[in-house]
């Protein structure tokens, strides 16, 4: 405790120097979390639905291709099937072309059966049951739009040559919910688009998960010969196929977020090597009364510590009250709709901080701890 | 009674080689300066003035030879036992003062005491005393920057002092200041090793150093040329005597 005060003062010998040290390595790290962020988030979205016990049901030539109404029956008459939901996929625009979200439609009588983990009130899927024009929507898509529970809304139909007109009953909030999305009833679809009886994607609940392979296989098995043939994969499998395409914009997110990482490290230790640099002879008096060069490196490096941390603190922080307040995401991100830093990056920028402050200063502290002092004292004179 | 012997360097040689070439730095020095002498080392530039105070000092070693100080072998000290026994028995004053620039009189003084098991509050009580010693109590909270160059001189010599060092040893301790002020570090360093019978070893080109040291070790190229008393001690409680 008694090198506090010294570490502090040698801190703020020059003040411009720590505190624009202390920002670039801010920014550095808040583009870093932020970046992290992105595939952490996807990842964790995966483990979560890992042990799901939904199955995503579609057309085997791909997602674009629809399947036939009638498969609902045959769907539900599978051994361990407790409910299945079609969907169908709208593709509306709220006002501007820009203003793109998720919005499918969907069998409201077993929606609540599907997603009961969707953070829905029992008032909300009444209301969705009981009114045609019923709407749900996501919490993030509520937020953007400023949207509120009661209002009318209306998508136009970009796939569909009509618009919809919806009121919103509730919100999508929990946990699993899909954030950007908005569901609303399938019948007030067909209907609008007389009836042509295809579904985009069956979505089955099954009793457990340990006999999700099972009915994967049963389902796939029952349609093979059939006019549209079906693949069926798990909700994390399915996800994951949605993510498989953004993989290559992780993998760029997080080299990006280490270069950025590296660059700001070596500017760091450019800084700390300036700054130590300038005061060897001082180092060299303190040595010859009789500092130890461990307690001498460990001062050094104490200060590199406490910018990096600083730093680190500063921009991570202010990376996750961003992401927080702004609740950053895009329909182009898929199932990504909010971008939230989890603790986990919270936690790993700290440390990332820590090392940079480090690593930064190491070889330059411990080539001053370790410097000669007659030849150091001799640069004074 | 055998006379205790503050440093006792025996055919101490300090060779330094620069690329291919060797400096002979110091060459077969043996000097023996008892306890509680005010003394100085003169000589041209070159002659090894420092070089054998750094070594006095444990900042350097020597190429051969033996070097006591305090009556503990140093010679063969590892850095880090080193370290502690600067600590402990060394008070260094440089030319330049060396303060550090962002600490006030008071921290800088406290400095050597950080090594020390020392509360705060024992800390605060030496560094009171030392500052008040070399007249520097009201200059507390001031920076080296605020302070004239004497100033942070006596500063620099209540830091080597505050710990109580066995030896004190100053590097040209006169040769950045003005006459006056160098004057009054003279007197400062004399009142020292008379009032607290500090052992002071200091190396200078100041001819008006003679005055005020008990003895005078003459170096030329590395090598001990002369022992001479200087004015100070002996002949000045003579002289006092005498005018008395």
């Amino acid at each position: 405790m008694k090198y506090v005060a010294l570490v502090l003062k040698n801190l703020l010998r020059s003040k411009r120097r720590t505190i624009l040290t202390i920002f670039s390595i801010a920014v550095s790290l808040f583009i870093f979390s932020a970046l992290v962020s992105l595939p952490t988030v996807a990842n964790q979205i995966l483990s979560d639905s890992a042990s799901s016990v939904r199955i995503a049901c579609h057309n085997k030539a791909g997602l674009t291709y629809s399947m036939p109404e009638a498969y609902k029956q045959r769907i539900v008459a599978t051994p361990h099937v407790v409910a299945v939901t079609p969907e169908s996929w709208f593709g509306g625009v709220y006002h501007e072309v820009s203003d793109q979200f998720p919005n499918l439609a969907v069998d409201p009588e077993t929606a609540q059966a599907m997603w009961p983990d969707w953070g829905v009130s029992k008032e909300s899927w009444k209301k969705f049951e009981s009114l045609r024009t019923a709407c749900l929507v996501g919490s993030g898509t509520m937020k953007r739009f400023k949207l509120h529970v009661g209002q009318q809304i209306i998508l136009r139909g970009t796939v569909y040559p009509f618009n919809v007109t919806l009121d919103i009953v509730g919100v999508m909030q929990g946990g699993s919910a899909p954030a950007n999305f908005l569901i609303f009833r399938r019948d007030y679809l067909e209907e609008a688009a007389g009836r042509p009886g295809f579904v985009d994607n069956y979505w089955v609940r099954v009793d457990k998960s340990e006999n999700v392979p099972q009915v994967i296989a049963a389902l796939d098995e029952g349609f093979a010969n059939s006019s549209a043939q079906t693949r069926s994969e798990s909700e994390a499998a399915f996800i994951g196929s949605f993510m498989d395409n953004f993989r290559t914009f992780f993998r760029l997110a997080e080299i990006l977020g280490f270069i950025v990482v590296l660059t700001i490290g070596l500017v760091a230790a450019n800084t700390a090597a300036m700054s130590i640099r300038e005061r060897r002879s001082e180092i060299a008096v303190m040595r010859s009364i009789g500092f130890p060069s461990g307690t001498i490196l460990g001062l050094l490096l104490s200060e590199s510590l406490i910018i990096g941390l600083l730093g680190g603190l500063l921009g991570c922080g202010s990376a996750f009250v961003v992401l927080r307040i702004f609740a950053v995401g895009s329909p182009a991100l898929g199932p990504l709709s909010e971008i939230r830093m989890p603790p986990s990056i919270l936690a790993e920028t700290l440390v990332v901080a820590a090392l940079i402050g480090l690593f930064s200063a190491w070889v330059p502290a411990r080539a001053a701890a370790r410097q000669n002092i007659v030849d150091a004292l001799r640069m004074v004179a | 009674m055998d006379e205790k012997y503050a440093i006792d360097l025996e055919h101490v040689s300090r060779i330094y080689r620069r690329d291919e070439f060797e400096v002979r730095a110091l060459d077969d020095v043996t000097l023996k300066v008892p306890e509680g002498r005010f003394v100085a080392i003169m000589g041209p530039s070159g002659s090894g003035k420092t070089t054998m105070l750094n070594l006095i000092a444990g900042i350097d070693h020597a190429t051969s030879g033996r070097v006591a100080v305090g009556g503990e072998e140093i010679t063969g000290m590892k850095e880090r036992d080193l370290a502690a026994w600067r600590a402990r028995h060394i008070g260094l004053v440089f030319q330049f003062y060396n303060l550090i620039p962002v600490l006030t009189a008071f921290e800088n003084v406290e400095l050597p005491l950080l090594l020390t098991p020392l509360t705060k509050t024992e800390r605060r009580e030496h560094v009171h005393t030392a500052l008040r010693i070399v007249g520097l109590e009201d200059r507390i909270d001031h920076y080296p920057r605020q302070l004239s160059g004497g100033q942070e001189q006596r500063v620099a010599i209540a830091r080597a002092l505050v710990t109580d060092p066995t030896i004190v040893v100053a590097d040209e301790p006169t040769g950045d200041l003005d006459a006056k002020s160098a004057e009054e570090i003279l007197n400062l360093l004399t009142d020292l090793n008379r009032q607290f019978h500090r052992t002071i070893v200091m190396v200078t080109h100041d001819p008006r150093a003679e005055r005020f040291v008990d003895t005078v070790y003459r170096l030329d190229k590395g090598v001990l040329i002369g022992v001479e008393p200087g004015k100070g001690g002996p002949a000045r409680t003579a002289a006092a005597q005498a005018q008395a």
